[in-house]
């Protein structure tokens, strides 16, 4: 360990004498110290530029270090320390830069150098020199502003970090704001901060403004401008149409132009290395090169964007004959137009003879190119286009390129080309539909236009010629002019044959031809249901002859329009099915197909009929329905069937839905829950023949609802308006049958009480005799008064009295006249009976009164006394006995008169019946039995016979008149 | 609308077909270039309101009010306001026909600096119609037999920033141009409405306030 410690110590103390001898050497070398050292500030790009001189410089060169410090505020506080190797020539100004990442007018610099030989060539010299004393420098701020704040106006990239500093010198509360933002500075020293913006972005052309205020009152502020990268110029090309200019272009890439004193746009330069020659472009994409005239073959091209910060290059070398881009072909013209064949002439620019020209030619129609041909020429082009369709628009383009090395096509030129009309190149396709009414035929001719392939130009008319085949009748000429697809004949029963034609400018089509026999428009064949599919609908048939030459299934592609736009299509004998698919037909839209067989002779034969849908929707609409038949417990429903072309689909039956209180259906019904939320019974008829439903086993007085819908095999119709029914009461029917007999019966006996109600007056209540109106005055006045209006008794003549004298049962003699009744006159057999007048000494006469107002209980046996016959009370005094009373006062009067003169029990008073027999009833009272004859029951009037009275009395003309029986114009006396 | 309507009440006194007494002198003259400042006012409002963005802040700031500095040489606009009762009508005109045409010349530098087309073509329109409002001013001088002042020879305004003149501070000139054509702006459209009232029969009398107005 000693050892080791001692060791050392002889090893340092060799070290330092050895360091001791070198500089003394160094003393000898001295004047290779850095002189005349100036330090320069370049504020904007922010460098220390120095310069020094190396005096006496033993050689002629010398390969030199030099060791530079630099120090900021003081010289102590060294910044950057650092080495500069070069070969340093005698009497030689060296230049060196520094950049400083603050900006300088921040803060004094200080610098110094010192230099070491450092060349191998002379070992001997390898020292270094003394340090330079140090060089203060300070940025020159002009103007008499106050700068605060640094660096001033800046142009950096975009993405580059930057640093400022600002000095606050006397301003304590001085803040610094970037684009209004507070910036939080670092203090570098005393006074003067810093702060470091990293990644600066582009903000916009003004620039990004840092400014500082004390107090919100602005003291400076600086702009900092953020250029966008320069781009490297993208595309480069150039290229030559005449082989005098070259025209060379490029993308230029962003602009990254500032306004203010930032950065003008980017310019661009272009340099040729083989001619030397340099060219400043006007445009920023593009630029134009004059060709010598010697025309040099080959060119080498710079293109050099700049701006103040970045320079960009991009080179191109080429051989002049390969970026030929010719211009597009002028005088593009067509000659000898024909249907099928036009020649078509161009020209091109002028190249010289440098080269020949490819030229690129395109036949298109409207979509497709459709003929392409590669032409080769030197000025003037030629090219006959053939196998073209008549009366066809073509539009022709050519273009053209150097035929040796195609750089770029010229732009294409376009020229239309129609070509002329030819004749139509097929017959037309024609069908018919035939009607026949009253004895004619309505013959609708149709035919499809020719497609523009086939009609070779406009077609002007068409031609139809019927001829009849019956007879040789003359033809008949019909022209219709385009663009009709068809036209209506009236003909007259008969076979016909009908041919159609369509012209155009160039001639005439030929001929499609028809035969319309004379049974055509009566054929009528079941219809057949089919189902149509997305494909279209599906048929077949059968044939039905064998010299058929085709098939034709036509139909109306819109069935509900008045015009039903007809459509066909022809089969070939072969076929026995189709499918006939439309973009026209639409579901829910019944079209009915008609199957036709042709003939040899070109007769169209109905042979079978389709009908169907496409596809089948649910109806939209529900049956009207009536309610019918309402009772207590049934009533039924009955509605019509729709309308067939209306419906969209077959109807396969209807759905009766019934709402009632009722909890559960009937067995034949289900139960369905309807949109409202409420149920129904649904009662399903799968016959959609059946039109009528018996709703049954009803409560009686209950509301019911109904609803009828109908389906398809689509869905059903919509659930509409339920129709409210209310059935009948359970004993009103009972009622029916009681009261209809009744008021039957009532109206009866109405009508017979009205018809005999004479009858029944006469039974029930008889009108009362009204004396002033007695038909007797007619009587007596004819004879006596005739302004008698009331008759007394005096004017009565009686003409016979007859008195039966029950005692002796003779038959007494009238006295008097002495006629007998049969003699006298008595115009009126009126059915009263007079009362006679007569000498009351003339015994035993009887009083008969007949007058059918007298009831039986007016005289009764009790008052019907005898009644005596007195001379002077005139016994037998006539009166009409208005009432039972007065007949019975005047009977008992009559009685009481009559009482002393005629004795009691001689006489009698009784009731004879006319109808009663002689020999019935009281055969004491019977006193004119036998001269009664039975023929006199016609008489229903009851005659009263006072068998006590004497039966004469005395008229006026003092003649007898005798009691009349009356009947059958008989007179018994 | 009530704008609308006080601007046609107010301008019912210039219909000519109310006012034909034969000569009609200065006064449609005047009201028409009342009528053009009011419409400049308006048309700058905007103009200031983009170019200002275009600067950045603290320029678009309302309430930045930065120093004069270099704005020194632009024409003030504000006035004490007794000098400027004081003013006769020649002086009156005269100021506002040489406070524009330096205006205009400092305005046709800005479209340097313009870096949009919209922006452009802005500033070329209002240079046209202050064109008009300085052929306008001469009008109404020329009606009223005041000579046009002629300018002073080497008092050509420029627009030449020297190598000292930083962008901040050319940022800030704009900024003070804009403002003081503003406060030029209304000061003229109170000068020539004092005028036409001054040309037709005594009215209620004017009260001024001259104060600047922030943009």
């Amino acid at each position: 360990m000693a050892f080791f410690a001692v060791s050392q110590t002889a090893f340092l103390l060799a070290v330092l004498s050895w360091r001791i001898s070198q500089s003394e050497v160094l003393v000898e070398h001295l004047p290779l110290t850095p002189e005349s050292l100036t330090v320069s500030i370049n504020s904007t790009l922010q460098h220390l530029h120095l310069q020094w001189t190396v005096h006496e410089l033993p050689y002629q060169e010398l390969q030199m270090v030099f060791q530079i410090e630099i120090s900021r505020f003081e010289t102590s506080k060294v910044i950057w320390m650092g080495n500069y190797s070069t070969t340093v020539k005698r009497n030689q100004v060296l230049h060196w830069s520094w950049k400083s990442e603050l900006p300088l007018e921040c803060a004094t610099h200080f610098v110094r150098i010192k230099s070491t030989v450092e060349d191998a060539r002379f070992p001997e010299l390898r020292f270094s020199s003394n340090w330079s004393s140090w060089e203060e420098v300070h940025a020159h701020t002009p103007g008499h502003d106050i700068k605060l704040i640094f660096p001033r106006d800046k142009l950096v990239e975009e993405g580059s970090n930057v640093t400022f500093c600002y000095n606050a010198g006397i301003n304590q509360n001085l803040s610094c704001y970037l684009d209004s933002e507070l910036i939080h500075g670092e203090q570098l020293y005393s006074n003067i901060f810093t702060f470091k913006l990293n990644n600066v972005p582009f903000i916009r052309e003004a620039g990004t403004n840092v400014y500082c205020a004390v107090n919100y009152a602005l003291k400076d502020g600086t702009v900092l401008f953020v250029s966008k990268v320069l781009e490297e110029p993208k595309d480069f090309s150039c290229e030559t149409q005449d082989f005098k200019t070259l025209n060379c272009t490029w993308d230029p890439g962003v602009d990254t132009g500032l306004v203010f004193d930032g950065q003008p746009p980017q310019h661009y330069t272009l340099f040729e290395s083989f001619s030397g020659e340099k060219k400043f472009c006007e445009h920023n994409n593009q630029c134009s090169w004059e060709i010598s005239p010697d025309l040099q073959e080959t060119y080498n091209f710079t293109l050099t964007a700049e701006n103040y910060l970045r320079k960009r290059s991009v080179s191109t070398i080429f051989n002049l004959t390969h970026r030929v881009h010719p211009k597009a072909p002028s005088s593009v013209h067509f000659k000898n137009i024909g249907a099928t064949n036009a020649t078509m002439t161009w020209k091109i620019p002028a190249l010289g003879n440098y080269s020949t020209l490819l030229c690129q030619i395109e036949l298109r129609d409207k979509e497709n190119a459709l003929q392409e041909h590669n032409v080769s020429i030197k000025v003037n082009g030629e090219f006959l286009f053939s196998e073209l369709r008549p009366d066809t628009q073509y539009v022709v383009r050519i273009r053209c390129a150097n035929a040796k090395h195609v750089w770029k096509w010229s732009q294409w030129v376009t020229q239309p080309l129609v070509t002329a009309e030819a004749v139509p190149s097929k017959a037309l396709d024609v069908w018919r539909r035939v009607k026949s009414e009253k004895g004619l035929l309505h013959v609708t001719i149709f035919w499809k236009p020719l497609s523009k392939f086939h009609a070779n130009g406009k077609i002007l008319f068409y031609n139809i010629v019927t001829k009849q085949l019956d007879k040789k009748s003359e033809l008949k000429f019909q022209s219709i002019p385009a663009p009709a697809n068809g036209t209506e004949l009236t003909l007259n029963q008969g076979s016909y044959q009908i041919q159609v034609t369509a012209n155009n400018s160039v001639g005439t089509s030929l001929a499609s031809e028809i035969v319309i026999s004379r049974d055509s428009g009566n054929e009528e064949v079941e219809e057949e249901k089919i189902n149509g599919t997305k494909d279209g609908f599906h048929m077949s048939w059968k044939p039905q002859s064998r010299g058929r030459t085709g098939y034709v299934v036509d139909w109306c592609e819109h069935q509900r329009n008045l015009h039903c736009d007809l459509q066909w299509k022809n089969l070939g004998p072969n076929n026995t099915s189709t499918v006939i698919s439309s973009d026209a037909f639409k579901p829910g839209i019944r079209y009915n197909f008609r199957i036709y067989e042709l003939s040899t002779e070109k007769i169209a034969y109905l042979i079978e009929n389709r009908t169907g849908y496409i596809q089948e929707l649910a109806p939209l609409d529900s049956p009207e329905v009536k309610a019918l038949n309402l009772t207590s417990h049934s009533f039924t429903l009955s509605w019509k069937d729709y309308d067939t072309e209306a419906q969209r689909g077959f109807i396969q039956g209807y759905r009766v839905c019934l709402k009632s209180k009722a909890t559960q259906c009937h067995l034949d019904a289900v139960e369905e829950l309807l949109p409202d939320n409420s149920t129904c019974c649904k009662h399903d008829i799968s016959n959609p023949k059946q039109k009528t439903f018996l709703v049954e086993n009803l409560q009686p007085e209950s509301f019911y609802e109904f609803f009828v819908s109908s389906y398809t095999s689509a869905g059903e119709s919509p659930v509409g308006t339920f129709t409210k029914v209310m059935t009948q009461d359970e004993h009103s029917h009972m009622l029916m049958r009681i009261i209809l007999p009744m008021v039957l019966c009532v109206l009866l006996i109405a009508v017979m009480c009205y018809w005999k109600s004479q009858w029944v007056k006469e039974k029930c209540y008889p009108d009362i005799p009204d004396p002033y109106k007695s038909s007797i005055f007619s009587l007596i006045k004819s004879k006596e008064n005739p302004h008698l209006t009331i008759m007394n008794v005096k004017d009565c003549t009686p003409d016979a009295i007859e008195v039966v004298n029950k005692s002796e049962g003779t038959k007494t003699p009238f006295i008097g006249t002495g006629k007998t009744l049969t003699e006298s006159e008595f115009p009126k057999p009126a059915n009263f009976y007079l009362l006679p007048a007569q000498d009351s000494s003339v015994p035993g006469p009887c009083i008969s009164f007949v007058n059918h107002t007298y009831r039986e209980t007016a005289c009764d046996s009790s008052s019907c006394a005898h009644t005596p016959v007195t001379d002077t009370a005139l016994p037998c005094q006539l009166r009409l006995l208005a009432s039972p009373d007065n007949l019975q006062k005047t009977l008992e009067k009559t009685h009481r008169d009559s009482q002393g003169e005629i004795p009691a029990g001689e006489i009698s008073l009784n009731y004879v019946s006319q109808l009663a027999s002689p020999v019935s009833g009281d055969k004491d009272s019977l006193l004119i039995s036998s001269p009664v004859p039975v023929l006199c029951s016609e008489y229903k009037m009851q005659t009263v016979v006072p068998s006590c009275l004497d039966s004469t009395v005395l008229s006026d003309n003092g003649s007898l008149s005798s009691v009349t029986l009356l009947g059958q114009g008989k007179h018994y006396n | 609308m009530l704008a609308c309507l006080c601007t046609v009440l107010w301008h019912l006194p210039t219909v000519p077909a109310l006012n034909r007494t034969g000569d009609p002198g200065p006064g449609p003259s005047i009201q028409k270039t009342y009528d053009l400042t009011r419409y400049l006012e308006h048309q700058l409002r905007s103009l200031a309101g983009t170019y200002l963005n275009y600067l950045g802040p603290p320029f678009n700031e309302p309430d930045f009010n930065p120093p004069r500095l270099g704005a020194e040489t632009l024409p003030r606009a504000t006035v004490n306001l007794e000098v400027w009762r004081s003013l006769n009508d020649k002086l009156r005109l005269t100021q506002n026909y040489e406070a524009y045409s330096h205006l205009l010349c400092y305005l046709r530098g800005l479209n340097r600096q313009a870096a949009t087309a919209e922006l452009r073509r802005s500033l070329a329109h209002f240079c046209t119609s202050l064109q008009g409002l300085l052929g306008s001013i001469a009008g109404v001088m020329a009606a009223l037999g005041y000579p046009l002042p002629q300018p002073l020879p080497g008092t050509e305004p420029t627009w030449a920033p020297g190598p000292a003149h930083s962008d901040f501070l050319q940022k800030m000139d704009d900024f003070w141009l804009l403002k003081e054509l503003q406060t030029w702006l209304w000061r003229s459209a109170k000068d020539f409405n004092r005028l036409k009232k001054k040309m037709q029969p005594p009215a209620a009398a004017v009260t001024l306030h001259l104060e600047a107005h922030g943009f």
